[in-house]
């Protein structure tokens, strides 16, 4: 970025010099490395991009994260929001950018696994642009409905009919969890889809749609307050938080869908960089401090190398796209 | 009293000392980011983050919440003085507000501006003390539908802003409008008038929509002005607003707490709601209306008052139901959770301490704010003092300083750039920006909500009266047209009576909601 700005600055003068001033303010820490070599790494504060507006659960983890990685790393750890676009933006950005270990990015699966059954994008994010580091967290899914709904199970769906559902946004895990569910219920059902956690909670609370699915973060609360019902829950097997709702699975509806999030850095990263990210994220998920957000925000922890990372991101991607092809459901037209 | 107790321990956990220092130091950096446009409440708090992990709980969230209501406070200062509105809240502000600074009444500007925050802010945290269980549930009832019909208020309100004509008002209304259908699809997320860049995929910004409009568009007209005669500096008179101000606010900031805390109840557009509400109420409370948009201190003083209001009711939903109203809510949310409390309707029982404690932090907060801002007054006009060649670059600096942080992307300041450029031609041909920027935030909403609406009611438009909210709405919205289509005719037949009243002033200011409503209301209806 900073390249852009020295580049032309030759233009018309007062407009352009402020906006290099304003540049060279703020992006200290740009990531065009020349030449680093990768035994002393790293030598500069390290950048963790996050697809997010500030206050999600990405943006928390990663916050906690880059807290507790800076003295296993020995540098400073700078957290950067750039929202837009389902991470498409940050991922450009940052996947773009010198593979030299400096800037990394905090991904959601849902993007590779879940994204492309929404938008058919020539332009999107592939796998191939990155190097994977890290697996770094697990959010399940849970469906609710209002308290004084007169739907008190996963079975009174198919006997209500023509299900007006929220979802926390198109081409998310909230979305395709509950369109699988209902798929293979062979109800009736249109998706309401609203623009994060926030809102959907709301409506489902003031009874504006029939169902919802939200993070787990985002529900218990009202479920414990007795506001909300949960019916089911998306993961392989019960959630210590929710020990009273079952699981999709047991219920006879094979649908597991879940969100995780992982550090992946541009492609052609040089392993002992890598080696030394993943050590030190290793160390730093340990901390008090990263513990404490994941246990307040109900998220589970994604232990996994940089191998199984990419294998579980194909393998949802497949898994995901043989179901919704399987039982017809069109995540385009009714998202 | 058992029910005062609680809340009367929340006293005592705001007055322990350090408490009072954090509530000071929130409010102190709230009101510096809300000086510089940009760089938003929302970012800052996430900034801050991390450093209130070690932090009791309730000090963190006193401090917290000072930096957003602080913030209001400071967001008027540039608004005011250089025309550069950093929240859609303040937007109306900046039509009279910088006004009243060119004619050199910054200071009452200013003054009476911080006045009504106090109040409107005071007001409404008492309300919030005492009602706050029994409104809570406004905000859950207002769904896509009742969104729907509320951003069609507004966007009927948006031609009561400003001296402009009507058609001039509703074709920038429009033009707001389709610029904010760029980006994706809220719904569907297929991408829209992006011309195929990735970095219009999200829209653009609304602090980037206003600083270029009203910023960079004023900038670039006073230097055009500069050429033509000899720089004069903008006298400023009194800093302090006089008697007659005061009278002449009483009402409007009495109305705009009212405004203000209903509709900031509301998540979503509901600061920006108010602000417009309370203005378009001023012009038709007043005697006066032709002052409006050309330095009417009531223009200032309600929607002043009504976003001080809405930013605090703006607390309800997260603290009474764990339903964060806005951005900044939403990482309030995240803050608390870091603490290991959930915010949810268990709230006020489970943490008493910590609920009244930040309420009542509130009343402290404005305190300190209004002793901050009426001496610094007088040194923030002095910025008029500065001539133009120097002002003007320091300004575009801030601007672009603002402007990056929002997204940290460097593509929005040659967007910011370009919409300057628009909002210089407009300026130059009478086209005021206030109407395009406002239609352009609720046009955002409108068209989700409206969808939304749709896919809930099966596509049958009638299903808008089935709900209570929005039928009474609509019903406002018709009515509100009847009236001023009434009135038209009436004012016409009287001119064709008297024709020595030729003080058509009046008549197209009482025509225009009248076109814009039409036009709005059929638009959905088309829409299949």
């Amino acid at each position: 970025m900073k390249i852009l700005s020295r580049n032309r600055t030759v233009r018309s003068a007062a407009l352009f010099a402020a906006a290099a001033l304003a540049l060279s303010a703020c992006s200290v820490q740009g990531g065009s490395g020349d030449g680093d070599g990768g035994g002393d790494y790293p030598t500069r504060p390290v950048e963790f991009s996050v697809p997010t507006e500030p206050g999600g659960s990405t943006d928390l983890v990663t916050r906690a994260l880059a807290k507790s990685i800076e003295e296993p790393l020995g540098q400073s750890a700078v957290v950067l929001n750039k929202p837009g676009a389902n991470g498409k933006i940050a991922g450009k950005d940052v996947f773009s950018s010198n593979p030299d270990g400096y800037r990394v990015a905090v991904m959601p699966q849902s993007l590779f696994a879940v994204g492309p059954l929404v938008l058919d994008d020539p332009d999107a994010v592939q796998l191939e642009d990155m190097t994977f580091i890290k697996g770094l967290a697990v959010e399940d899914y849970v469906m609710v409905v209002p308290a004084d709904s007169p739907i008190k199970s996963v079975e009174d769906l198919k006997k209500a009919g023509n299900i007006k559902y929220g979802t926390t946004g198109a081409g998310t895990g909230s979305q395709l969890s509950q369109a699988l569910l209902l798929g293979l219920q062979k109800v009736k059902a249109t998706a309401v889809p609203f623009d994060g956690g926030g809102p959907t909670l709301t409506a489902v609370l003031g009874g504006k749609v029939d169902a919802a699915g939200l993070q787990i973060a985002e529900a218990f609360e009202q479920i414990k307050a007795g506001e909300l019902r949960g019916l089911a829950v998306f993961s392989k097997e019960r959630l210590d938080a929710l020990p009273d709702v079952p699981t999709a699975t047991e219920l006879g509806y094979d649908v597991t869908v879940d969100q995780r999030r992982f550090v992946a850095a541009p492609a052609g990263l040089p392993d002992d960089v890598r080696d030394k990210l993943s050590s030190a994220i290793d160390e730093a998920v340990q901390s008090k401090e990263y513990s404490d957000v994941l246990e307040s925000s109900y998220i589970g922890r994604w232990d996994a190398d940089g191998a199984e990372v990419e294998k579980q991101l194909r393998e949802s991607r497949d898994q995901f796209k043989t179901m919704t092809e399987e039982l017809g459901v069109d995540m385009k037209g009714q998202s | 009293m058992d029910f005062l107790s609680p809340v009367l321990d929340g006293f005592g956990v705001v007055f322990q000392p350090d408490n009072l220092l954090y509530c000071l130091l929130g409010v102190t950096l709230g009101m510096l980011v809300g000086v510089l446009p940009g760089l938003g409440p929302a970012a800052t708090i996430a900034i801050l983050l991390p450093i209130t992990y070690n932090i009791e709980p309730t000090s963190a969230i006193i401090m917290l919440a000072g930096i957003f209501y602080g913030a209001q406070y400071g967001g008027t200062i540039t608004s005011v003085l250089l025309r550069l509105p950093g929240e859609a809240s303040s937007v109306v502000t900046a039509i009279d507000g910088h006004e009243m600074a060119r004619q050199g009444r910054a200071g009452a500007a200013l003054g009476i501006a911080a006045i009504g925050s106090f109040i409107g802010g005071t007001i409404a945290i008492v309300a919030l003390t005492f009602v706050a269980p029994l409104v809570s549930g406004f905000a859950i009832d207002f769904g896509p539908a009742e969104y729907t019909m509320l951003a069609l208020l507004g966007i009927l309100l948006v031609t009561t802003l400003g001296t402009g004509s009507i058609f001039k008002s509703l074709a920038m209304a429009t033009l707001g409008l389709l610029l904010a259908t760029i980006g994706q699809d809220p719904l569907l997320g297929t991408a829209r008038l992006t011309f195929g860049s990735d970095q219009l995929l999200d829209g653009i910004d609304f602090v980037i929509v206003a600083m270029g409009l009203f910023g960079v568009g004023e900038i670039l007209y006073n230097l055009e002005a500069l050429r033509k005669k000899a720089p004069k500096a903008a006298p400023v008179g009194s800093v302090y607003p006089t008697r007659k101000d005061f009278s002449e606010s009483k009402g409007a900031i009495a109305r705009g707490s009212l405004s203000g805390f209903l509709l900031g109840i509301l998540p979503g557009g509901g600061a920006t709601m108010s602000s417009m509400v309370a203005y378009a109420v001023e012009k038709k409370a007043t005697k006066r209306p032709e002052k409006f948009g050309r330095g009417a201190i009531q223009g200032v003083a309600g929607p002043e008052t009504a976003n001080n209001a809405a930013a605090t009711s703006s607390f309800i939903p997260l603290l009474s139901l764990g339903i964060p109203a806005n951005a900044t809510m939403a990482i309030m949310f995240g803050a608390l959770m870091l603490q290991g409390i959930t915010p949810g309707p268990l709230l006020v029982e489970e943490e008493p301490q910590l609920f009244w404690g930040v309420v009542n932090s509130m009343y402290i907060g404005n305190l300190l704010l209004l002793a901050m801002s009426l001496p610094l007054i007088g040194i923030f006009v002095r910025i008029l003092k500065v001539r133009a060649a120097i002002l003007a670059p320091l300004t575009i600096l801030i601007t672009m300083i603002g402007v990056y942080t929002v997204r940290n992307n460097v593509f929005d300041m040659y967007l910011v750039i370009g919409l300057g450029l628009l909002g210089y031609l407009m300026k130059k041909v009478g086209f005021e920006p206030g109407p395009l920027v406002l239609a352009f935030v609720l046009g955002g909403i409108l068209e989700s909500a409206f969808r939304r609406s749709m896919r809930t009611f099966d596509g049958e438009l009638s299903g808008f009266l089935g709900e209570p909210i929005a039928a009474s709405l609509l019903g406002a919205i018709v009515l509100l047209i009847l009236l001023s289509v009434l009135r038209a005719v009436r004012s016409r037949n009287k001119a064709t009576q008297n024709k020595e009243n030729k003080n058509s002033d009046v008549t197209p200011a009482e025509r225009e909601p009248e076109d814009g409503a039409e036009q709005r209301d059929r638009d959905p209806a088309e829409h299949p």
